[in-house]
């Protein structure tokens, strides 16, 4: 950020290095601003420019920087002592400053930069101080620029509260789900392998009620998640309140979204549902109705836990490590044609079938269907919380970690580690044999089998992968087209 | 091919692994049959569990449907699907057999290891996993516009009932039909709107004397007895505990929960059960997991569907 006060010629006040209209007006609200907050507005050919003069600028961030740069350049302030200060927030007419979205990758970014403080509006300062690094300014009014690297700088909040953890106070707990014992089953081993999941059953089964409930199982975030998650979050304006511990983002987003908005994409590039669920559960209910492009972009991210948003001039990667959770009617009516309550025409049953089961087929391993839980179920204490499945949970992915390194899980093997990380008893290979010659397993379907087994075998602290092991994973797999 | 599925084996008339089925051709008979895949789905060809479900190339969705439709359910009963994996209604027949977890035969023109036409390619590799493909050309031998009608006959003679779904007049599938009329087999078609070219042949077989085909249970009526449901074939022997899991599935419980209230076990165990039980046999699953009997029987017979 540079600025330029020229005495001489008519006095004027241009912004150059590809603003986008919010930044063109940050003119407007920079002049209100000074001159309500007790500066003067220097009556004199002025340009700011924002380097790197080929990249585009958006948002109303800039305000502040262009108002010191401009106070710098005109003498009412040291330029020298704004030199090494990064400065983000909007301001308003009357000199206040308004808080901005994507303040702890400002913040990092103010790091990287070796810059010694950062003024940021006081809402987003706790956001700011999560980085550590360098000095927080909390900034409520223009003037207070003033005060930068004098005795009477604002004190900056003092560092996070929280302790990293996986699901919030709030969460939405695992005993609300009533009966439906092997879902939560589908669940546990969902969660303790990173698979991702496909529940299919009429309306009122519980599907989207269950998939909620997965972040409170999984493991907490690590230290290093919960600040990825927190950078996504303020990134994209919701970041949470400053005490609230980082939870794992659970995002629904609706069957008509565009691919668009399900990866990413648009101009300047905005992050997707892929991205805002990083480190915790995509959910996408009624699979089915999703548009097939949405769905195959969907494989990229999937694949490799990162998007790129490639534009003309740049290219963007965001990361997306999520687990996905999808959920479907067994047909379009929703009554499944086992009810014999299906009023569905065979062919679009048949459709609907048919786009089912290849919906992201190679992409999720396990399938379960569901029924709407009796009477009887409903009624009945709950089983088990969330709490005492998550201890299994994270018993199991300790035990993964180990084997593949941290941060890894089975759902991410490779082949050659899945080879060397299975061993199994001999009669836990002939049961997946027998599977392969009997049910016709591809070669796909053998490996899908095969890492579920591995996981159940964590589950249960086994070594070795044993048949009744096996025989779980073939019940839980999905099936149809490989 | 490099795939381990792609590998031929011949059988001779007069061999033991011939299908008994193509004799009735007499000198017709090919010599020699090559094939792909599984070379017990032929093998173990057994007389009168065959349908031969033919049609055109060009098809309605109608005609596809009811194709795909007829061949889930005929291969769910327990018949060999035969047909010729043209585009159209032949490929819809075998991907229904192959949605059904049956077995499904595909009768080529060319050599059994041509893939033809290669828009089926993927069609081709999913019946060598549990089907096998067949031809009396030589291996890589390419299709040629005579091969067709000659192939036919196999088609028909292999099929106990030659089904056509849909086809013009006149077209290949007649000539099937006639051949298998030829042959004393069944012939059925499935009937069509008055207005659709394609139903112009099969409407002209029912009124000729074709069996008019409304579903699969039509076909079961005619080849096993009315109302029979599928074949019962007796399955490898069966525990008791399993035996009761395979009960409480034809009873109706479809889910590893509804199986685990049905017998008061934890659904991990029901888990297990099941899929010993579709590994015997005894159970299959639909694309959503759940479970339903097949027709195999223990043998003892005590739990018959």
């Amino acid at each position: 950020m540079e600025a330029d006060v020229e005495s001489g010629g008519l006095p004027s006040f241009s912004l150059v290095g590809l603003p986008d209209p919010a930044v063109r007006e940050s003119r407007e609200r920079v002049r209100s601003a000074l001159v309500n907050s007790g500066f003067k507005f220097p009556m004199h050919r002025i340009t700011a420019n924002l380097a790197p003069a080929d990249l585009r600028k958006a948002g109303p961030g800039f305000d502040l920087a262009i108002a010191a740069a401009l106070l710098g350049a005109s003498g009412q302030l040291s330029p020298q002592r704004l030199s090494r200060i990064a400065l983000a927030g909007e301001l308003a007419l009357d000199g206040s400053i308004r808080p901005v979205p994507g303040i702890l990758a400002m913040t990092e970014a103010a790091r990287e930069l070796d810059a010694e403080a950062i003024a940021v509006p006081a809402p987003n300062a706790p956001e700011a101080a999560l980085a550590g690094e360098p000095r927080v300014v909390p900034l409520v009014r223009l003037e207070q620029l003033a005060l930068l690297g004098t005795e009477d700088e604002p004190l900056a909040p003092q560092g996070p509260m929280w302790r990293a953890n996986g699901a919030g106070p709030t969460a939405p707990d695992l005993a609300d789900l009533r009966g439906q014992p092997y879902l939560r089953y589908a669940l546990e081993v969902a969660a303790a392998g990173g698979h991702s999941l496909l529940i299919i059953g009429p309306p009122g089964a519980g599907k989207s009620l269950a998939a909620r409930r997965l972040p409170s199982i999984m493991p907490p975030l690590s230290r290093s998640e919960a600040m990825e998650v927190l950078r996504i979050a303020s990134a994209c304006g919701r970041s949470p309140g400053p005490d609230a511990p980082p939870t794992r983002p659970f995002r629904a987003p609706h069957h008509t979204i565009s691919t668009a908005g399900l990866v990413g994409g648009g101009s300047p590039p905005r992050a997707g549902e892929v991205t805002l669920a990083h480190g915790g559960v995509l959910f996408l209910d009624e699979l089915g109705e999703f548009s097939r492009e949405a769905l195959e972009a969907l494989r990229q991210p999937l694949e490799e836990g990162r998007v790129t948003i490639v534009r003309a001039r740049h290219a963007i990667e965001l990361p997306c490590r999520f687990m996905l959770v999808a959920a479907s009617n067994p047909c379009p009516c929703g009554r499944g044609e086992e009810s014999g309550e299906c009023d569905c025409q065979p062919a679009s049953a048949r459709r609907y079938r048919a786009k089912l089961s290849g919906a992201l087929a190679d992409r999720i391993d396990i399938a379960i269907p569901v029924e709407c839980p009796s009477a009887e179920e409903m009624g009945a204490a709950p089983t088990s919380d969330s709490a005492s499945v998550r201890q299994r949970v994270i018993a199991a992915r300790e035990r993964q970690e180990h084997r593949l390194g941290s941060g890894r899980c089975n759902a991410e093997m490779s082949l050659a580690e899945l080879r060397s990380s299975s061993a199994m008893t001999g009669k836990a290979t002939a049961m997946l044999a027998a599977g392969h010659t009997q049910l016709g397993l591809s070669g796909r379907g053998h490996d899908r089998v095969l890492r579920l087994s591995r996981t159940i075998a964590d589950l249960e602290g086994a070594g070795r992968v044993s048949a009744d092991h096996v025989a779980r994973a073939l019940t839980l797999r999905r099936r149809g087209l490989d | 091919m490099s795939d381990e599925h792609g590998r031929v084996w011949g059988t001779r008339r007069g061999e033991p692994g011939y299908p008994a089925a193509l004799l009735d051709l007499r000198a017709d008979a090919p010599d020699r049959l090559f094939g792909c895949g599984n070379r017990t789905a032929i093998e173990g060809l057994e007389l009168g569990h065959t349908v031969t479900i033919v049609g055109s190339r060009r098809a309605s969705s109608y005609g596809l449907g009811v194709a795909e439709d007829l061949g889930r359910l005929l291969a769910a009963a327990g018949l060999v699907v035969v047909s010729g994996m043209a585009r159209g209604i032949d490929a819809a027949a075998h991907r229904g057999a192959l949605a059904g977890g049956g077995t499904t035969l595909a009768v080529l023109g060319g050599g059994a290891d041509v893939v033809y036409p290669t828009s089926e390619r993927r069609l081709y590799r999913d019946i060598l996993t549990s089907g096998a493909v067949i031809s009396e050309a030589p291996p890589g031998q390419r299709p040629e516009a005579g091969s067709f009608p000659k192939r036919n006959r196999i088609m028909a003679a292999l099929g106990a009932i030659t089904v056509v779904v849909e086809a013009a007049q006149p077209s290949g599938s007649l000539i099937t039909a006639r051949q298998a009329l030829g042959l004393h087999r069944e012939v059925g078609a499935i009937p069509g709107p008055v207005t659709s070219r394609v139903s112009e042949g099969t409407n002209d077989l029912i009124i000729d004397g074709a069996a008019l085909i409304r579903g699969a249970q039509d076909v079961l009526d005619r080849l096993l007895g009315v109302g029979i449901e599928g074949i019962r074939r007796c399955g490898p022997p069966l525990e008791r505990d399993l035996a009761r899991v395979a009960e409480a599935v034809e009873l109706g419980s479809g889910t590893c929960d509804a199986v685990a209230v049905a017998l008061g076990a934890p659904p991990q165990e029901a888990a297990i059960a099941l899929a010993r039980l579709e590994l015997l046999g005894y159970v299959r699953t639909d694309a959503a997991g759940r479970y339903a009997r097949s027709p195999l029987i223990p043998p003892g017979g005590d739990a018959a569907p």
